[in-house]
């Protein structure tokens, strides 16, 4: 043989020892993951205060209720995605975790849940729809990696969003939304956002650079609101899932909440940068728009826990703010995020 | 130890051909189609889990990726002009070649290195695709030099056969390596290095470097300018307009997918397999191809690329349409890239000058490249003012127009004028 290909055997024979010794190291370490993240509950979480919100400007922010929350760990991600459940209120608080299910996004409401999960594969994720004792009763395979999951009041539908990269002939890298509506009942997807049809005032619009994302649902089992991106613009859109359209309302307005009460969104909305978001509420009939109390950029669906108190998650912890404008975020819980209020 | 000559009958399908030389598909073909075919494994294996890693395990918002790789798209056709401009200057294919190669595994170790961020990833990726695009124009230059005339377009078949492959391959073996060791993104990049290693030793240790004769003799050597200059060349110039025109009116697959999945109203998890489907096609029929082109003519399977793709058009327009029609237009698809992407560059390198292939093939990519960039804009642009039918007719009618036009020009000619 020659000197060349000497050469080329040693560099094969070096290759394949590497690569199979590192799959091989890896895939029994997989198997041993022993510590796990724990949500822990904030000591000092403040107790109930029963002040009606706006009644002072720096009244505390009111924290009581259940909630439901994904485990995160920021130093090693793999750890995360363990459910729990926290109980807060008058000063005192727990977490427990609860049945087996790991998600990169959670929600639930009415016993129904929807779960975001990494499948066994590791290359693609799965819906997964849990009952009130976290059983999975319904699962089917997603499109992208999890952004958003929203369960109606009722329990009766979901929504999903998640982001679609381009394929490698295509416009290689490019992000995009896809958003789906989902039949808690029957376990599978049932619309596409952007096959709805779409209005703005009068006329009707159509554009290949639709986004949907941030779906949050009313009580009547059928209104929906959402963020529709399209020509560099973020519109709040409300919409009908019985009639499959929807309707843009306001721009910048992006993954909106809507109040228990039905009256207000809770949203993001995007200052100067990028990348930079502030937490706002605004009142759908007045469209009286305030900012809330919370400084920093948060990248969250917020979840309402109840009618005065907002909650969110900055991917190490959940805080709460007042929905008024008023008081000062608090943190509520560590290690964890993707809460949901329990009713 | 590499048995060239049988692997060129096993490519062939076993089929009675002319006996001689002409017959074989060089061993330096099929070695760039080796190296090809293990780096496009590589980078396959990290294409399929970047998204996932940077957000799973990351953190990342996936909207701050995409930005940097649009903004990337149009710089990537001006270095491999430059790439393949430098590559005649210095005469050196090999050398270039072998840096694009190397940069790319540099970019997988990176990728291993510990406490990587975001941005790190990003400008890893950014590195990744320069050297993609610094290799492109001088590997496409070494294959024109070491296939003979009569058979360039064959020899770009083949590569272009062995490139889709490893293509198809590398997402598989990730998610082999994932199955065996979930979650383990490290493994995969660990893996992707080893293929990338393999694919740049066979470049540096048996690919045979090639010079072009004809630019040895010269007083001047070959810069942008003479680069530039090809295009007083008609045969040349006219490959450029017909590939850059005929671009123009490209609805890029990302819409075309986009589109048929509409009109299909798949499952949105069936999307990856409209990629799988044309890539198979395109793979099985790209050696098919080339050898038609090399018998017919170059330039007359190309434009025949382009009725194909008026097909998947069609399709597009048509309501309700089954999945015997999906699996005809994806076919038609990979027919489309087989009849034109290795062609158009067998047909551009039989009337190039031998010491002017890199630039003059880094030209013509820059150009068909910007035209489908213009394209994709457009037709998005139409898209939105107009809707999704009347930009698919209009641009199937532009297509058609150019098609007919080019066909033309193309059967005006003789073919006794040579193979192109």
């Amino acid at each position: 043989m020659s000197k060349r290909g000497l050469i080329f055997v040693a560099i094969t024979l070096a290759c394949v020892m590497l690569a199979g010794g590192w799959v091989l190291a890896a895939s029994r370490d997989a198997g041993s993951e022993t510590s796990k993240a724990r949500v822990e509950v904030e000591a000092d979480v403040p107790p109930t205060v029963s002040a009606p919100p706006g009644s002072g400007r720096n009244a505390p922010v009111r924290v009581a209720g259940r909630v439901l929350v994904r485990a995160v760990d920021a130093r090693d991600s793999r750890l995360n995605g363990q459910v729990a459940e926290a109980t807060l209120g008058d000063g005192i608080g727990s977490a427990t975790e609860v049945g087996s299910l790991a998600c990169q996004r959670v929600h639930m409401a009415a016993e129904a849940g929807l779960c975001l999960a990494l499948a066994p594969s590791g290359v693609e994720y799965r819906a997964r729809i849990f009952d009130g004792r976290f059983k999975t009763r319904a699962e089917f395979p997603l499109t992208g990696l999890p952004s958003r999951a929203r369960v109606s009041p009722s329990g009766r539908w979901g929504a999903i969003t998640t982001f679609v990269s381009g394929d490698a002939y295509a416009e290689a890298g490019e992000f995009s939304t896809r958003t789906t509506i989902i039949d808690m009942r029957a376990g599978r997807p049932i619309a596409d956002l952007e096959k709805f049809e779409a209005r703005k005032g009068a006329d009707r619009i159509d554009a290949p650079d639709f986004n949907f994302w941030g779906v949050t649902f009313a009580r009547d089992d059928d209104t929906f609101y959402a963020t529709l991106a399209t020509g560099g613009e973020r519109y709040l859109v409300k919409g009908s899932i019985n009639e499959r359209r929807v309707e843009l309302l306001r721009k910048n307005v992006e993954c909106p909440s809507l109040s228990p009460d039905g009256t207000r969104v809770a949203y993001k909305k995007r200052v100067g940068e990028v990348e930079d978001w502030r937490l706002h509420v605004l009142e759908l009939d007045s469209g009286r728009d305030v900012a809330l109390s919370e400084r920093r950029s948060i990248d969250d669906q917020v979840e309402w826990l109840g009618d005065g108190t907002i909650i969110y998650g900055d991917e190490r912890s959940v805080w709460a703010v007042r929905a008024d404008g008023g008081g000062r975020p608090r943190r509520i819980l560590r290690s964890a995020a993707s809460p949901t209020a329990l009713r | 130890m590499y048995q060239a000559e049988s692997a060129g009958v096993l490519l062939r399908g076993g089929r009675a051909e002319p006996k001689g030389r002409n017959a074989r598909v060089p061993r330096n073909v099929l070695l760039l189609g080796a190296v090809s075919l293990l780096t496009d494994i590589s980078s396959e294996m990290v294409a399929t889990v970047l998204p996932i890693y940077l957000v799973f395990a990351l953190g990342a918002s996936p909207l701050q990726y995409g930005v940097v790789e649009g903004l990337y798209q149009g710089g990537a056709a001006l270095v491999r002009l430059a790439s393949g401009v430098f590559a005649d200057r210095w005469q050196r294919y090999k050398q270039l070649a072998v840096a694009g190669y190397g940069l790319s595994a540099l970019c997988r170790a990176a990728l291993l290195s510990v406490g990587v961020s975001v941005g790190a990833v990003s400008g890893i990726v950014l590195a990744d695709r320069v050297g993609k695009g610094i290799r492109t124009a001088p590997r496409d230059a070494l294959i024109s030099l070491s296939a003979v005339p009569e058979r360039l377009a064959t020899a770009f078949g083949v590569h272009r056969a062995m490139d889709t492959a490893g293509a198809m391959l590398g997402p598989l073996v990730a998610f082999g390596v994932l199955l065996a060791a979930p979650g383990r993104f490290d493994a995969v990049f660990a893996v992707s290095l080893c293929f990338a290693v393999l694919g740049l030793a066979v470049m540096v240790l048996f690919v045979g470097d090639r010079r072009g004769r004809a630019a040895l003799d010269r007083v001047v050597r070959p810069g942008l300018r003479s680069t530039l200059r090809l295009l007083r060349t008609p045969l040349y110039r006219r490959l450029v307009v017909l590939g850059a025109a005929l671009s123009l009116v490209t609805i890029s697959d990302g819409f075309l997918y986009l589109g048929l999945q509409r009109q299909m109203d798949l499952e949105l998890t069936a999307f990856p397999l409209l990629f799988v489907g044309s890539a198979f096609s395109y793979m099985v029929l790209a050696v098919p191809a080339g050898r038609l082109a090399d018998r017919v003519g170059r330039e007359r399977v190309f434009v025949a690329g382009y009725l194909l793709l008026l097909l998947v058009y069609g399709a597009l327009l048509v309501p309700d349409l089954g999945l015997t029609v999906l699996v005809v237009s994806l076919i038609c698809l990979g027919a489309f890239y087989a009849a034109t992407d290795g062609v158009l560059a067998a047909a551009a390198s039989a009337v190039l000058p031998e010491g002017q292939r890199g630039g003059g093939l880094g030209l013509l990519l820059a150009a068909t490249t910007l035209a489908k960039l213009a394209a994709a804009l457009l037709f998005g642009l139409l898209w939105t003012v107009a809707g999704l039918t009347t930009a698919t007719v209009a641009f199937a009618g532009a297509l058609a127009l150019a098609t007919v036009v080019a066909l033309f020009v193309v059967a005006a000619r003789r073919p006794q004028e040579g193979h192109v």
